[in-house]
């Protein structure tokens, strides 16, 4: 793959979305007052008979969904990560979960990437639905995969929980190359040193890190899964069982997030190698106003993947920084 | 229906409640303890749904899942369930469990998770109007939730209600069985949701306030939802000692305790009165009284 600055998008889910929906005449899309930021005023403008607005009540919204999912239509329901898991925890086990339908959950601003501060940020979203019975839980941050995964979720018989960023989404994939699917984790690169596993939107921190740390001596592999759950665990084992040490970078808390779920894996494959979690350390992130000032002040930078990378290496001496880079405007680069 | 049934739907409303009554005794004779007041309080609510239910038109939502004790007796008193099963009730292993779940026979969703049933029920009465468009005999159906007066302390009822109403799903009637019990006592020395009828009505709601052991009366106000161009709420006013004439006064509606002789004798008194109406109505769901 290639190295940031990305170029980006706007709205990749929201076309998608309509785009499936102009394929399927099953497909609605809910929402939550949170329309536009979640890219679906392009469905409601489109096909506003197929649109639903439930207001500021997530609760309802999920029963809702759930009732329409056992009538035999496909529910996406839209809104803020936090506002769709931590929220309507209960909703989404008892009227989602539970009876296994195929309600989607898309959930924006995931991590450390909201300027709303502790209220909007979704540290936790991926620990919550992991823990549910039955629910298919997606990391994506890049605008190829978006759209992959919006077709890829038309099929899937159970629920899903899809965090999305908002606003510009970077385009890190080939179109023409890329496929996402729903089982399988990618091995970006190959080192004998460390296996990095990641997903979301730590992926261009990864690669870039990657790359600074190759320049060093330093290789590793790189495994991409934005699928947390069911992981592909047949992946991160051969890639973690291929190094002398492992590490996690997401944009989540370190607790039940990927970071857990790789630990889990490795631990019960009796694969004993050291591992270290890159991601929000068991604290709520204050001082909101830029999600660049977030993921840096919270070690969810590139520097931050160096660093940790460079210590389970063991290598001595100062980390090597990442440089300075201007970013053109619309493009991407991580922070 | 039965014969007796179609000439006089009150009477065999009347009488499918005795039998939910005498069977619902009967399970939770058993265990010593359990939901026998929410069956003795909704009964004829829940008779009056299992006599207008159409299979595959029609959809019924038990929101406060303990209720289903109701429902395992009315529908193995209307040929939708094996009789035999109510007496594994509440039993390790078996399909009926106390609080209902996704496998609980004769609802189309019911929930232990109190105040999520009417968020469903419109999800239900949405998915019915849309399916207008494809021609779908659910597009003439009509959705029925039970729900208890406790359940109204849940903030969900509220934004369930407000989005039914402005949704205008005109095909959603809510049976609210009001009988002033919960688990930590009366709902109203707990919580004062009074008044209920107006509060629905502010929420945008058509309301039918009467007796909820009054068969008559709950098909009447069944028959005034259906008219309604909005979503209705029947507001029945019920009692969790209808017809548990010698259940000692102190007794705990919400989780009625029985010990064996005062199990004994609500049983007998609930089998004289459901003998009584059935007699002259052979192969009637009322001769049916020997499940166990």
């Amino acid at each position: 793959v290639k190295p940031p600055p990305y170029p980006t998008e706007l709205k990749p889910y929201g076309r998608a979305l309509l785009e499936l929906a102009r394929d399927r005449a099953d497909v609605l899309c809910l929402s939550a007052d949170l329309t536009r930021q979640c890219e679906v005023d392009l469905f409601r403008d489109a096909l506003p008979e197929r649109f639903v607005n439930g207001g500021m009540a997530e609760q309802n919204l999920i029963g809702v969904a759930g009732g329409l999912a056992r009538r035999g239509w496909l529910p996406f329901v839209h809104t803020f990560g936090v506002f769709c898991t931590r929220r309507p925890y209960d909703q989404v086990a008892m009227a989602v979960a539970y009876p296994d339908l195929p309600v989607r959950l898309v959930g924006f601003m995931p991590g450390l990437s909201s300027p709303g501060g502790p209220s909007h940020q979704a540290t936790d979203d991926v620990a919550l639905m992991r823990a549910l019975p039955n629910m298919t839980v997606i990391d994506v941050a890049d605008a190829v995969e978006v759209r992959q995964v919006v077709s890829a979720l038309a099929e899937l018989p159970g629920p899903a929980y899809l965090r999305l960023k908002r606003g510009e989404t970077p385009v890190v994939f080939d179109e023409r190359t890329h496929r996402f699917d729903l089982h399988s984790a990618r091995v970006l690169r190959s080192g004998k040193d460390l296996a990095l596993v990641t997903a979301g939107m730590m992926l261009p921190a990864s690669i870039a890190a990657a790359r600074l740390l190759e320049q060093h001596g330093v290789e590793l592999t790189l495994v991409y899964a934005p699928v947390v759950k069911p992981l592909d665990t047949r992946t991160v084992l051969d890639a973690c069982a291929g190094a002398r040490a492992v590490l996690v970078a997401e944009n989540h808390s370190v607790i039940g997030g990927l970071g857990s779920a790789v630990a889990e894996t490795l631990a019960e494959a009796g694969l004993g190698r050291p591992l270290r979690r890159i991601g929000v350390q068991d604290t709520f992130a204050e001082g909101a106003r830029t999600a660049a000032y977030l993921f840096d002040r919270y070690g969810l930078s590139t520097r931050a993947v160096v660093a940790a990378a460079w210590a389970l290496a063991g290598c001595t001496g100062p980390a090597p920084q990442p440089p300075a880079e201007t970013v053109p405007a619309g493009s991407y680069a991580p922070v | 229906m039965d014969e007796a049934g179609r000439a006089d739907p009150a009477a065999g409303v009347g009488r499918l409640a005795s039998l939910i009554r005498l069977d619902a005794a009967r399970m939770v004779s058993r265990h010593g303890l359990g939901y026998l007041g929410q069956a003795a309080s909704a009964a004829e609510l829940v008779a009056a749904v299992f006599r207008r239910l159409r299979p595959d038109v029609d959809s019924f939502v038990c929101s406060p899942g303990h209720y289903v004790i109701a429902v395992y007796a009315a529908a193995a008193r209307t040929s939708r369930l094996d009789p035999a099963l109510l007496a594994t009730y509440g039993d390790d292993g078996a399909l009926l469990e106390a609080i209902g779940t996704e496998r609980t026979p004769g609802v189309d969703m019911t929930c232990g998770s109190l105040g999520q049933g009417l968020s469903a029920a419109a999800g239900l009465a949405l998915a019915d109007r849309l399916a207008g468009a494809t021609g779908h005999p659910r597009a003439a159906g009509r959705v029925y939730a039970l729900l208890s007066d406790g359940e109204l302390e849940e903030g969900q009822v509220w934004e369930a209600a407000m989005f039914a109403a402005h949704h205008r799903l005109d095909r959603l009637t809510v049976l609210l069985d009001c009988n002033n019990s919960q688990v930590d006592g009366p709902v109203d020395s707990i919580t004062t949701i009074e008044p209920v009828a107006a509060k629905w009505a502010a929420f945008g709601w058509a309301t039918v306030e009467v007796d909820g052991n009054d068969p008559a009366a709950v098909l009447g106000a069944l028959d005034a939802a259906a008219d309604a161009d909005r979503p209705a709420v029947v507001v029945a006013r019920t009692s969790v000692r209808r017809g548990l004439a010698a259940l000692p006064a102190d007794a705990d509606g919400h989780f009625i305790t029985l010990r064996p002789d005062l199990a004994d004798r609500l049983v007998a008194d609930l089998a004289t009165a459901t003998a009584a109406p059935a007699a002259g109505t052979a192969g009637t769901a009322g001769t049916e009284g020997g499940h166990r």
